[in-house]
């Protein structure tokens, strides 16, 4: 009973975490940042070199910002995850005494990326969805504080804080470069990216947009969305498919299906998918997912011996009561429905008390490992009952045969 | 001595008195050491697996100069740095590719309208590992012309080139031309540049023997990765190594979760093991009352009775262990081969991990035979139980 148990426990747990965990490990990969870039369609070729881009702020077309409310309202719209609007202005920076009026020294020239960190993004539906970069890029941290939006806080790239003994409290002023604005800005933290970033200055959108003289526009979208890994109809040419291909493959969350919606829904845009992390993603996704549904197959098989086994013992040692009946003129048959209805019984128990330590075991391993609690499927204790019964009968079919065939005065007499 | 031999003659009594029980207890035993050494196996290989796999993500370590410039195009590196890295880290070679950006000015040949666009002049080997990306057009036969150049996509469609098309290059009066060999999409900033070789960029930049960066794509676990950068940038002065964190974070939180799952189950698997022999090790002890009644009642001691049980059970947890190890290698190979598209190399360490772990299991599940060291043979005589 114990056995039978705690093996349909093991079941349940296996069963119930990789039935979950697939798509929560889509959501994992998105740690590895955004997987589509927005930009203008009709646009001059972005001088962009590491993630910045040096074109002079008149040079090449803008996105409208109040559009992107819309990114939620696409066929996908809960597989997009996070999104982020990019506007990169060159800037002149010079760091200022905090309250006095002269300069304190000439730093020189950097970018300034305009971003959100935490933003409240209007839905058309009347909602809003909460998004930022630091949602779509998870893997940049800032010692100290983030910036807010709409303030005059913004954040700096380690590489750059180092060169230029810039520190958090500091007061900088910048001017962009064809110095029509300027702004001061208080450093609120310091930011490590690992990437071309760690030289720029992070501020918020609007800050940005303001020194561009662009307010209300962006160049870049980065969006962070959960897809299906690319299969053979994946990379089909949606140009060359028949009308019923083409709905399957626009219902089905595809990333280049999401990159045409995104372009549908966001007039005058060019949605590419970024390559490297879409296909890397789907690869190891795949892989992952295989292995999974492996170790939950052992985990059953190995559920399924332990519980087979304890049945057969069961019945072994019944052999006393089996020998009693016999010798009262119970027939082999008798004896088998009997003790194959006991067998059933101690299942359908031993199942469910099973499947109720599994989902505490699921809960528990879920957590530890996964991050998040698996929630409890009725299906899955339908398909530990029958997996119960059927083991438990399996189990007992090969000791209830001999069972059968014994003769009951030498078992009474305790040989 | 007679006593050691009477000692062995019991154990294999013993063992082989019922051979249906002793096929249960052997396969449970030999199927929970399979699934340990395949599991274990495995999660030794999904480490290296998933380096490589994370490889497809293109470059993971950059060189930089130490004091990057202010200007647009940055400071500069010796091309002799190329020259310097390591060719190969933990057997591995590593792909290395020096860039220089040059932000020049383009147009196609014949035209003369030019627009600015990146020119990212590399050389190196394995420019594919470092910028992955999909080769709409190619043309192997202009690859290894001097003058060749690759085209990203959205550069490719503002300038209306195509493969074999050629380009006109200029940058503050000094002037170059290319063949385009590819058009490449990345859905990076790589599809609005233009890649020609090193020393065309150089020439227009009037920096000759300088590049901008170098990237290069490390395969290894994290740990190694953070060791590989540390002595490169201590061997290299004057630049910046620095890996690409995006990718190692996501590599090392993944890793995590397989690692988590594959010993839960190892841990999962081996619990219900033992329940396993356990269940047929307490018919065993109902069926030895008689057995040890007797012994005890010609004098044997419980310390001895107790060995006699323990010796039955290592050696069932040795066999089992044995067996279904290497089973479970032969499996970790095939497993390896579904999950990761390659046969995973079994580790000899894992076989006898595992079967000490079999062996360890098979005594802990003998516990039901402890009831046996209270049987007085008086009353299992009268036939009480």
């Amino acid at each position: 009973m114990a056995a039978l148990a705690l093996g349909m426990a093991v079941a349940t747990a296996a069963l119930s975490v990789s039935l979950d965990v697939g798509d929560r490990l889509a959501q994992e990969f998105r740690s590895l940042g955004a997987n589509l870039l927005v930009t203008p369609q009709a646009d001059s070729l972005p001088l962009q070199i590491g993630g910045v881009d040096y074109r002079p702020a008149n040079a090449g077309a803008y996105l409208p910002e109040a559009d992107l409310g819309k990114l939620k309202t696409i066929f996908w719209r809960f597989n997009i995850m996070s999104f982020a609007p990019i506007l990169d202005v060159p800037v002149d920076a010079i760091e200022v005494n905090n309250g006095a009026a002269e300069p304190l020294r000439a730093i020189g020239r950097t970018t300034l990326i305009g971003t959100w960190h935490d933003r409240e993004v209007p839905i058309p539906d009347g909602t809003t969805y909460e998004t930022g970069i630091e949602r779509t890029n998870p893997w940049w941290h800032v010692e100290g504080k983030w910036f807010k939006d709409n303030s005059t806080e913004c954040v700096v790239g380690a590489g750059f804080a180092k060169r230029y003994g810039v520190k958090v409290g500091d007061a900088l002023n910048v001017t962009a470069t064809d110095k029509s604005n300027e702004s001061g800005l208080n450093v609120v933290g310091i930011l490590t990216t690992g990437g071309p970033e760690d030289d720029a200055i992070v501020a918020s959108l609007a800050m940005a947009q303001q020194l561009a003289n662009k307010p209300g526009q962006y160049r870049r979208l980065y969006v962070s969305a959960l897809t299906k890994p690319e299969d053979a109809f994946a990379r089909k040419d949606p140009k060359t498919m028949t009308p019923a291909e083409f709905d399957t493959w626009y219902c089905t969350p595809y990333i280049s299906a999401i990159a045409l919606q995104i372009s549908e829904e966001l007039k005058g845009t060019d949605a590419r998918v970024i390559r490297r992390v879409a296909e890397g993603e789907g690869n190891i996704l795949t892989r992952v997912r295989t292995l999974l549904w492996l170790v939950t197959f052992a985990a059953l098989l190995a559920a399924a011996l332990a519980v087979g086994a304890s049945a057969a013992a069961s019945v072994i040692e019944r052999r006393t009561e089996i020998g009693l009946m016999k010798a009262l003129g119970a027939g082999s048959g008798l004896v088998g429905v009997l003790l194959a209805a006991e067998q059933l019984l101690l299942a359908f128990v031993g199942g469910g008390i099973g499947y109720a330590l599994g989902i505490v075991l699921a809960r528990l391993l879920g957590e530890r490992i996964f991050g998040f609690a698996p929630a409890p499927k009725l299906f899955v204790l339908l398909i530990i009952l029958g997996l119960a019964a059927l083991i438990t009968l399996l189990g007992s079919a090969f000791p209830l045969r001999r069972a059968s065939r014994y003769d009951p005065a030498p078992i009474l007499r305790g040989e | 001595m007679p006593t050691t031999a009477m000692f062995w003659r019991i154990v294999r009594r013993l063992l082989t008195a019922n051979y249906a029980r002793l096929f249960v207890i052997l396969l449970a035993l030999g199927a929970g050491a399979a699934v340990t050494s395949a599991l274990l196996n495995l999660q030794i290989d999904a480490k290296r697996r998933l380096t490589t796999e994370f490889r497809a993500l293109g470059a993971n370590v950059i060189v930089t100069p130490r004091d990057p410039g202010t200007d647009g195009n940055g400071a500069t590196l010796d091309e002799a740095v190329l020259q310097q890295l390591p060719a190969q880290h933990e057997g591995k070679p590593i792909p290395a590719v020096a860039f220089l950006y040059v932000i020049g000015e383009i147009a196609k040949a014949g035209e003369l309208h030019f627009e600015p666009a990146v020119i990212a002049g590399t050389q190196g080997h394995g420019l594919t590992e470092i910028r992955p990306g999909r080769r709409s057009e190619y043309l192997a036969s202009l690859e290894n012309d001097p003058t060749a150049c690759e085209v990203g996509a959205k550069a490719a469609t503002q300038f209306a080139v195509h493969a074999g098309d050629s380009l006109q290059l200029r940058n503050e009066g000094r002037t170059a031309s290319c063949k385009v060999f590819a058009v490449v999409a990345t859905g990076g900033a790589e599809d609005t540049q233009i890649f020609t070789r090193l020393a065309t960029a150089q020439a227009l930049a009037n920096l000759p023997g300088r590049i901008s960066l170098i990237q290069l794509s490390v395969t290894g676990t994290p740990d190694s990765l953070n060791q590989f950068i540390a002595s490169l940038g201590r061997s290299l002065p004057g630049v910046d190594v620095r890996g690409i964190k995006q990718l190692a974070e996501a590599e090392g939180r993944l890793y995590n979760r397989i690692s988590g799952l594959l010993s839960a189950t190892v841990i999962l698997v081996l619990i219900l093991t033992s329940l396993c022999v356990m269940a047929g090790m307490s018919n065993v002890a109902i069926e030895r009352k008689n057995d040890v009644g007797l012994m005890k009642a010609i004098g044997g001691s419980v310390r001895r009775v107790v060995r006699l049980f323990l010796a039955e059970a290592i050696l069932m947890g040795i066999v089992g262990g044995l067996v279904g190890s290497a089973i479970g290698l032969l499996l970790s190979i095939w497993l390896g081969k579904t999950v990761f598209g390659v046969a995973a190399q079994p580790r000899w360490i894992v076989y006898p991990f595992s079967v000490a772990i079999t062996v360890i299991v098979s005594i802990a599940s003998a516990f039901p035979l402890r009831r046996l060291a209270g049987i007085r043979p008086a009353s299992v005589f009268r036939g009480e139980a």
